[in-house]
């Protein structure tokens, strides 16, 4: 009996290995892909790419909250927009752009944990409409201090955060891969370590969590300022990048883009809100190209546009209702008999 | 003194078109747990088809009706969707009705276009202690506190208003006693969707209309039904009003830029007031 039994664990741990081993071959693959990537890219597909890095760290930050501590954030947006503010108005004070950088998802977590210490009073839905209305209060607030950000008109001439030779798109490449691969590290680690365990201890039950000493508020206090952390590093980077800002670049429509990203890959994975970022990114843009077609009726663009991705959400998640990655790596893990 | 009693006055009428999209969020979720940010999309959706049917030539009134069944339809197939062809889990199923808004926004300009439309209420002012007052405002009152007493009738009153307060406070429960609980919930979508239709139709014609304006309504709907817990009808009404009447309040005294942000604050800050005593007493 026994023997059965430690044959079977040892099967399925050995399935669980290869399929790790799977995972580790995908990542190099990944890793090696996205450095080799960049300089065969034209501009425009260079620009897409910084993007894409930008999205991969902000989204990594909210699966991160919603995955392993369970709070749902309608608001990952409006950090974003605070980091890229940050950023973007120290450096055009004078101050070092790489500091200007360093401040901005320093100032995020700062902020983030200070409206943290009432609205986490509130959990689940409550949650998603405080950050929601958080999001809507920021782009207000920054949209009326027209003395400070330039108001509806925005912020121009941010100086570039390298000096002129190399403040191209090629470098903001390399510098929005080291950006996220820090972020998909820290997180990797984070999640690994005991307060990541108390944390995912957490995400299913909070009164057990807190009767086996986990302390819940403070943790999830940090959670929900490290996660803002990323979205303002990203932001920060995107204010150097376009060297303009304005309200209309962070609408609330970003902050759904977030969540959708962190949800189609597969929550709870810090490789789903990648995979998530690359896809909806590469979808956004091909329907992006589609609507460039000259010869088109006017509006149909923006018909195909809505209606491809409506529909890509909707079959995504009832195909997929756990994501693309935990689907995968179960179909895998089952293909792998011993 | 005028002033701030056109302001209270218009600010109910539109908290209560709040007030209304917030009862189909809540009817939704009650049942089937799932958040529908969809429901701004069947406001816009009727008040597409009152616009298509008056042009048509059809009278008020069965042009509204029109509309509000167009949009319980529409509420119908987005619930066999999101939960009629398999359990899908809340964050999924969420994510569905986003994509569902996407989709009526390609309906919308495709039938429609995408430059603002505008169709007629109901015309003319009456004077209310020294101010004037649209008519639509009052009908918008009159509308909600009939559908109200429908709605308390029909859950106190018939059985299938039990059959939903009985899935709503156990579905498993609810499944033994031989309720079908998955119908149900697509009936609440339908019922949803019609809800929704009508808060489109009685607010739509005061503003004007495109297919974007679903963001705003969904916010809006969504933060008076988050003020009753997503659970309570009659909380959600107070929440809709406070959130008109601060509304109307700041477009009127200080600036219409600010009115959203505020409005928005002071529900945020009565809910973590409320949590912060609940857990006092606890």
């Amino acid at each position: 009996m026994n023997a059965h039994l430690d044959q079977a664990t040892s099967k399925a741990t050995g399935r669980l290995t290869r399929v790790r081993s799977v995972g580790f071959w995908a990542v190099l693959l990944v890793g090696v892909a996205s450095v080799a990537a960049p300089p065969f890219l034209d501009e425009g597909q260079q620009t897409i790419y910084v993007l894409f890095t930008l999205s991969v760290i902000a989204s990594v930050g909210l699966s991160l909250l919603m995955g392993f501590a369970g709070q749902v954030s309608l608001g990952q947006g409006a950090f974003y927009a605070l980091g890229a503010y940050t950023a973007g108005l120290l450096a055009k004070q004078g101050a070092p752009p790489p500091l200007a950088l360093l401040a901005a998802p320093v100032g995020t977590g700062l902020i983030a944990a200070a409206i943290g210490l009432p609205v986490l009073r509130l959990r689940g839905h409550y949650l998603a409409f405080a950050t929601l209305a958080f999001h809507l209060i920021v782009l207000t607030v920054i949209a009326e201090a027209r003395p400070v950000t330039g108001g509806d008109l925005g912020l121009g001439g941010i100086p570039p955060l390298l000096p002129a030779p190399f403040a191209t798109p090629l470098v903001y490449c390399y510098v929005g891969w080291l950006a996220a691969a820090f972020v998909i590290l820290l997180t990797g680690n984070l999640v690994r370590s005991r307060p990541g365990r108390g944390l995912r201890a957490l995400a299913s039950s909070e009164v057990g969590a807190a009767s086996s000493g986990v302390a819940v508020g403070p943790d999830k206090l940090k959670v929900f300022a490290i996660s803002a952390a990323y979205a303002g590093l990203a932001g920060g980077i995107y204010a150097f990048f376009l060297s303009y800002l304005s309200p209309g670049s962070f609408p609330i429509l970003l902050s759904i883009q977030f969540l959708v990203m962190a949800t189609v890959g597969g929550m709870g994975l810090v490789w789903g809100a990648v995979a998530g970022a690359a896809i909806i990114t590469l979808l956004l843009q091909l329907l992006q190209i589609l609507a460039s077609q000259p010869g088109l009726p006017e509006t149909l663009p923006a018909i195909l546009n809505y209606a491809v991705y409506g529909l890509v959400l909707v079959l995504a998640m009832l195909l997929l209702p756990q994501g693309i990655l935990p689907t995968l790596r179960d179909r895998l893990s089952r293909r792998w008999p011993e | 003194m005028g002033l701030l009693l056109q302001l209270l006055l218009t600010g109910i009428a539109i908290g209560c078109g709040y007030a209304l999209l917030a009862t189909g969020f809540v009817f939704i979720h009650r049942v089937t747990r799932v958040v529908n940010f969809a429901q701004g999309g069947f406001a816009v959706i009727a008040g597409f088809v009152t616009y298509s049917a008056l042009a048509a030539g059809l009278p008020h009134g069965v042009s509204e009706v029109l509309a509000v069944l167009a949009a319980a339809l529409v509420g119908l197939v987005v619930g066999v969707l999101i939960i009629g062809l398999r359990d899908t889990p809340p964050l999924a199923a969420l994510i569905m009705t986003i994509g569902v808004g996407f989709c009526l926004w390609a309906l919308e300009v495709a039938v429609w276009g995408d430059q603002p439309l505008q169709f007629e209420g109901l015309g003319g002012v009456f004077a209310v202690a020294g101010v004037s007052i649209q008519y639509q405002y009052a009908l918008i009152v009159a509308v909600t506190a009939a559908t109200f007493a429908l709605l308390a009738l029909f859950f106190g009153h018939s059985y299938l208003g039990k059959v939903f307060t009985a899935c709503a406070s156990n579905p498993y429960a609810a499944r033994l006693a031989g309720i079908d609980v998955r119908r149900v919930g697509i009936i609440a979508f339908a019922l949803g969707g019609g809800l929704g239709g009508l808060a489109g139709v009685l607010l739509l014609s005061l503003r004007s209309l495109t297919f974007d304006s679903d963001v705003d309504l969904s916010i809006n709907g969504f933060a008076a039904a988050i003020f009753g817990g997503l659970q309570r009808p009659w909380l959600a009404l107070v929440g809709g009003v406070v959130l008109g009447i601060f509304e109307q309040l700041i477009a009127g005294y200080s600036r219409a830029s600010y009115q959203k942000a505020v409005s928005l604050f002071v529900i945020l800050a009565i809910l973590v007031w409320r949590a912060a005593r609940r857990r006092e007493q606890t």
